[in-house]
């Protein structure tokens, strides 16, 4: 198996580095089409396909950076972490860390890059959130839930950014062209019910709530947790739950939760 | 192994895009294929969406990453993945390519082609065999459209194909376009390599489109059949005993009437006719890509809501 080890390590050497001649001598020369412009053919298919998926997964990165820089981006990333997995959703999972490590601005930080970075990693959730396992075909919490009951769904993600990351996602999908948002924190729940992924804003208060669920605690513990490390007395927090405007009762409308046998 | 496996008839490569006229619609004579990655670690809708699909019509399975052809060591997380789908999908036949899709722990995500070799047979049919025992079903192999061809090769692709198939029982899917696209790039003869092809193992065949450059063809799969395409699917269906026959279009994909209006111009080659050929298609575009793969990629964009 030696001789086939070899011919696949060297062309596929020549996909990764198209600079690289040597597989050339690989290819038989008496086609219509020789061994250097049929390596160009995969060469280029290789970048062009990828390129192709990862503007399904960031389209409102792509849309942000426009699409010779996004591509641009895209190149060097797959240069640095060509794909390992079969399947093509993973392509995008190290790209925000990626953008980051390899930041234009490494010595004064910009906030367009961090916005960028931002946006990548906001998109790469709700890529992930579209194929979670979820609870589709199975109840959800009602309005007469028990709260011990209640336990986030499976398809459900938190997410703190420094920029309004979903807002323009948002207005992108919405095909407006919206400009490059100014910093401010911004905590987003992902939930998705009836394969429909729904975005909500939450409140620094709220996001501390569900990251406490997320984490394993009921309903009880992680409105204590709330309290306590956001400084509210008990009336405050449990109106922020369950009072006229508190959030009990539209995210469970919203199917945040599924009912637990207590 | 293969005998018992049926003649669909007519198909069409499933893609998200037809799913809710699919559903919706009055349920034809067809059948679909899918694409096994993208349902196969899905725990959203294409997994729904294939369920449901395959309560309606016939389905098969055809994989693109298998990689029956890397010298890594097979991907027993990949197959078990695919045995669960398979398992509950039931689809009538697995496929993928005779190709390899990386090495060294890379995957390029192109069906990159294999040196034709006495080594490479013997090292593709011992993973087919070892892919058959965890599938417990034949596995049926499509010949890959190509862009080169490796010098070391001792055999031509219809004596690699049969001597696989002796060896280990797997059938063929002959795509009629890659025959087409592969010969003309190589200089060769598309009918003495249909004249060479071991007809009585083929499962299935691929229609497709593919761009012309004139130097060279590009398989596509974003636009009609080619005329010589239909003219040497004319001479393997009737080769083959009327191998199921499914249509893939795979980028610039159009509305489903319009894909299956293109499916049933195979109707008449079936018969026998010699059609006329139509005018030559839309012209070929910079960024052609073979075997495009960005309809595998899902647009999560397109199911969002905005609770702000």
């Amino acid at each position: 198996m030696i001789a086939l080890t070899a011919a696949q390590r060297q062309m596929h050497g020549a996909l990764v580095d198209p600079a690289g001649r040597a597989a050339q001598a690989l290819f038989a020369t008496d086609g219509r089409l020789g061994p250097a412009e049929g390596l160009a053919v995969y060469q280029r298919g290789y970048f062009l396909r990828i390129a192709a998926c990862m503007r399904e997964q960031f389209p409102a990165l792509c849309h942000a950076l426009g699409r010779t820089l996004f591509d641009d981006f895209v190149a060097d990333y797959i240069r640095d972490c060509p794909p390992e997995r079969h399947t093509l959703y993973d392509l995008g999972r190290r790209f925000p860390e990626w953008m980051e490590a390899n930041r234009p601005d490494p010595q004064a930080r910009e906030a367009w890059v961090d916005f960028m970075i931002d946006l990548a990693r906001f998109e790469y959730s709700v890529f992930t959130m579209f194929d979670a396992e979820g609870n589709e075909g199975r109840p959800f919490a009602t309005a007469d839930t028990d709260d011990a009951a209640l336990r986030l769904q499976p398809a459900f993600a938190l997410g703190s950014y420094g920029f309004p990351v979903a807002g323009y996602y948002h207005a992108v999908r919405r095909s407006e062209a919206p400009l490059l948002p100014l910093p401010a924190p911004c905590h987003i729940a992902l939930v998705r019910s009836d394969y429909v992924t729904r975005t909500v804003p939450l409140s620094e208060p709220q996001h501390g709530f569900l990251a406490a669920m997320l984490a394993g605690s009921g309903v009880e513990a992680a409105l204590a947790n709330v309290s306590a490390r956001y400084g509210l007395d008990s009336g405050e927090v449990d109106r922020m739950w369950r009072g006229a405007q508190g959030s009990r009762e539209r995210w469970i409308e919203w199917n945040f939760f599924v009912a637990a046998i207590v | 192994m293969l005998a018992g496996l049926p003649r669909l008839g007519l198909g069409l490569g499933l893609r998200s895009v037809h799913f809710d006229a699919i559903l919706s619609g009055e349920r034809q004579d067809l059948w679909f294929e899918a694409i096994s990655e993208n349902f196969m670690d899905s725990g959203g809708r294409p997994r729904a969406i294939i369920r449901a699909i395959a309560e309606r019509y016939p389905v098969v399975l055809h994989g693109v990453s298998l990689s029956i052809g890397s010298t890594d060591p097979l991907d027993r997380a990949y197959l078990a993945s695919l045995k669960r789908l398979a398992d509950e999908v039931r689809p009538a036949w697995v496929s993928d390519h005779l190709c390899w899709t990386g090495v060294g722990g890379h995957n390029s995500h192109d069906l990159l082609p294999m040196p034709l070799t006495e080594e490479s047979l013997s090292h593709v049919a011992a993973r087919v065999r070892q892919v058959q025992d965890v599938l417990e079903r034949p596995l049926i192999l499509e010949n890959p459209s190509s862009y080169v061809r490796f010098a070391q090769s001792t055999m031509d692709e219809p004596a690699f194909l049969r001597a696989l198939a002796d060896r280990t029982g797997c059938g063929l899917l002959l795509d009629v376009n890659n025959v087409y696209v592969s010969c003309f790039n190589a200089g060769t003869d598309p009918v003495a390599y249909l004249d060479a092809f071991p007809c009585d193992r083929v499962v299935q065949m691929h229609l497709a489109g593919h761009q012309d450059f004139g130097t060279h063809l590009i398989d596509t799969h974003d636009r009609p059949v080619r005329p010589e395409v239909w003219e040497l699917f004319r001479i393997a269906w009737a080769r083959t005993g009327g191998a199921s026959t499914l249509l893939e279009w795979d980028d610039h994909i159009p509305g489903f009437d319009d894909c299956l209006t293109e499916l049933r111009k195979a109707e008449g080659y079936m018969a026998g006719e010699a059609l006329p050929f139509a005018a030559g298609g839309a012209a070929p575009c910079q960024e052609a890509i073979s075997n495009p793969v960005g309809f595998i990629v899902p647009r999560a964009m397109d199911m969002l809501e905005d609770a702000a």
